[in-house]
């Protein structure tokens, strides 16, 4: 049992570190691409 | 792992998990509105089972949340089912998998993380995330779906009839709920395990087959009475504005193979196209395709592994029609022929099964990695983090997907124009402008489309523009036709600006009135607040975003709206097969599918 309760600690932590580091990626880049101010909307952008 | 309780929580427990990470603010009070998904409060069953002419894409899904709407407050009936969608999926995936893996012996502690993997890997993916920010949520509930389809499909080997057609029909609950895109996904990724089912069997594959295609007809009814008999039709240039688009840096091959590739560019979550995030995706794309292909390969190969493996293929193929010239071609042209293959115009939605494949293929990399009697504690951490390797390379799901599906209570005013209609004992339809069917809902501050709320909001028939309008990568548009022949003939009298939406022509009250509208609804703040004077309407209500009219009673036409006793029978034969299928099975799709009793047999038992 404290093998297994070890490995998830090891896991999740490893995890939880790249998760982070992905999501500073992710953060830095994301934008707003909904638009605005218009009177109709499309379905969709391609 | 010890205890079958171990076996029977930990699937439900990772689903659970999941999507509550996933769902975050979602799950709060209020309504989440994105695109497709609209819900509103207080929906009516009468108006969901009316719905409108034309192919019934919200039938059964809108029928059922307006029936549970009369129990349980329609906002807690929409978190409950978008909780769903990652409880069913995760939990299938790895009931799955343990049932798979437990032909190597007793599941210890590495089963357990590989069926985590499986059920995290299942439901924590690009398409899972795409189709939520488009609002699908009933392809997502029919996703959910798959893995005990494609278990049940697999117990008709060794079962009575009846009792694998009734295990088949209670696991495509979700399907029947989904409608036919979700059905659609399940005949295709359970056909042919039906089909090829590896180990010993006691039924014949053509006996298989046709229990298999008997479940799907009487779980389709719903639909299919009213789509054949309805004389639906389908624009073929849907093939054009839906085909997969590229949403990573690897081109739509690319994107699909690591199911991305919806052809919305603001269903894509966020951050997940970046060169680093979407390398990564891709990469643990390709580790669970080796994995599974090693599998195949070996003597303990999966049961279902040639079935669900010819399924993917073939739903792989499918979706990568839309990507090339003469494949969007072919697809339009069957459209063209015959309106029943309109479905495969949105083809990424065929990625599915090869999800399921993904994950499985996950879960058996991690077995092998951590499942060995004496894995050393690295290498079951390894495992580990393996398993929780779909969320690390897609974070843009999380709570929300970063609080893009945040939920938004109704203004005071739409809850007062739903009571105004209501009140109202003459009969006739709601026609909803501005002529546009999607609006830019800004009530949490941001601007959201939705497809607008007023198009469900009443308890009788409402007429709106049922075209999609796609924009397409050359900065055009592409106009897909609605489906509803009396939306057109609204449109032919209103003669909508292009602009704006609103109409242009004039006595519009005796023109509409004559297609059986009482009411006009128009759910936009608008600029020109002067063009109904002089109409023929009464002003029911004048408010700073809606703004009601009445057509007087005596110039309203309307036909008494009704459903057909065709249609009536096929939705009562669905429902007494799933009542059927629930008591003939001895549980719900919840309580059946017992997990691999340990260490009390050497049998291994089938979820169903």
């Amino acid at each position: 049992m404290i093998k297994v309760i070890a490995a998830c600690a090891i896991g999740a932590a490893l995890a939880g570190g790249a998760a982070f580091v992905a999501t500073s990626i992710a953060t830095e880049s994301t934008a707003t691409a909904e638009p605005v101010n218009e009177t109709l909307y499309n379905y969709g952008d391609r | 792992m010890r205890g079958s309780w171990t076996a029977r929580l930990l699937p439900w427990a990772v689903g659970l998990v999941t999507g509550v990470l996933a769902l975050g603010p979602a799950l709060g009070r209020g309504f989440v509105l994105r695109y497709d998904m609209v819900f509103v409060p207080d929906p009516s069953v009468g108006a969901a089972l009316a719905g409108a002419d034309g192919f019934p894409r919200a039938i059964p899904s809108d029928v059922v949340v307006a029936a549970l709407s009369a129990v349980v407050p329609s906002d807690l009936v929409q978190s409950g089912l978008l909780l769903a969608v990652f409880a069913l999926g995760g939990a299938g995936a790895a009931r799955l998998s343990l049932w798979l893996l437990c032909v190597h012996g007793p599941p210890g502690p590495g089963t357990a993380v590989a069926a985590v993997a499986a059920g995290v890997a299942y439901v924590w993916n690009p398409f899972v995330a795409e189709r939520l920010l488009l609002g699908q949520w009933a392809v997502l509930l029919g996703y959910a779906g798959l893995p005990w389809v494609v278990a049940a499909t697999a117990r008709l080997a060794d079962r009575t009839p009846g009792r694998g057609l009734a295990g088949l029909v209670c696991a495509l609950i979700p399907a029947a709920i989904g409608g036919f895109s979700s059905v659609l996904i399940s005949a295709l990724a359970a056909g042919p395990v039906a089909l090829w089912r590896r180990g010993p069997t006691t039924s014949r594959w053509w006996s298989r087959a046709g229990l298999f295609v008997s479940g799907l007809l009487l779980v389709s009814l719903p639909w299919l009475v009213p789509s054949l008999s309805g004389g639906a039709v389908t624009d073929p240039r849907g093939a054009e504005a839906f085909a997969p688009r590229s949403d990573t840096p690897f081109g739509e091959l690319g994107s699909l193979l690591a199911l991305g590739g919806v052809w919305n560019a603001a269903a894509v979550p966020p951050g997940y196209g970046e060169p680093v995030t979407a390398l990564l995706r891709l990469a643990l794309c390709v580790f669970a395709l080796a994995a599974w292909a090693w599998w195949m390969w070996r003597q303990d190969r999966p049961v279902i592994g040639v079935g669900l493996s010819a399924g993917a293929a073939v739903g792989f193929v499918i979706a990568f029609l839309g990507v090339v010239e003469s494949g969007r071609a072919l697809t339009a042209g069957l459209i063209g022929l015959w309106p029943g293959f309109g479905p495969l115009r949105d083809a990424q939605l065929y990625v599915a099964p090869f999800g399921l494949l993904q994950a499985l293929g996950i879960a058996f990399a991690v077995w092998y990695l951590a499942g060995a009697a004496r894995a050393s504690v690295w290498c079951m951490g390894t495992g580990v983090f393996a398993a929780l390797l779909p969320v690390v390379v897609l974070p843009g799901l999380a709570w929300g997907a970063g609080g893009r599906l945040a939920p938004v209570d109704y203004p005071h005013e739409w809850h007062q124009v739903q009571e105004e209609v209501a009140a109202d004992d003459v009969p006739g339809s709601v026609v909803v402008l501005p002529w546009s069917a999607y609006r830019g809902l800004d009530w949490s501050g941001e601007t959201v489309v939705s497809l607008d709320p007023a198009t469900k909001l009443f308890d009788r028939r409402t007429l709106w523009n049922d075209d999609l309008s796609v924009g397409t990568a050359d900065g055009g548009t592409v106009v897909v036709d609605g489906e509803d022949p009396l939306a057109r003939e609204v449109a032919e009298v209103l003669d909508p600006a292009p602009g704006t939406g609103l109409p242009r022509a004039e006595d519009l009250a005796a023109g509409l009135g004559g297609l059986g509208a009482r009411y006009v609804l128009v759910s936009d703040p608008v600029d020109n607040g002067f063009w109904y004077e002089g109409q023929g309407f009464e002003a029911v209500r004048e408010g700073t975003e809606l703004t009601l009219l009445r057509v007087p009673e005596a110039r309203v036409k309307a036909d008494k709206p009704g459903i057909t006793g065709l249609e009536v029978t096929g939705g009562l034969v669905t429902v007494v097969a799933i009542i059927w299928s629930v008591a003939r099975s001895g549980s719900s799709l919840v309580l059946q599918c017992p997990g691999p009793k340990v260490g009390r047999s050497a049998r291994k038992e089938i979820p169903k």
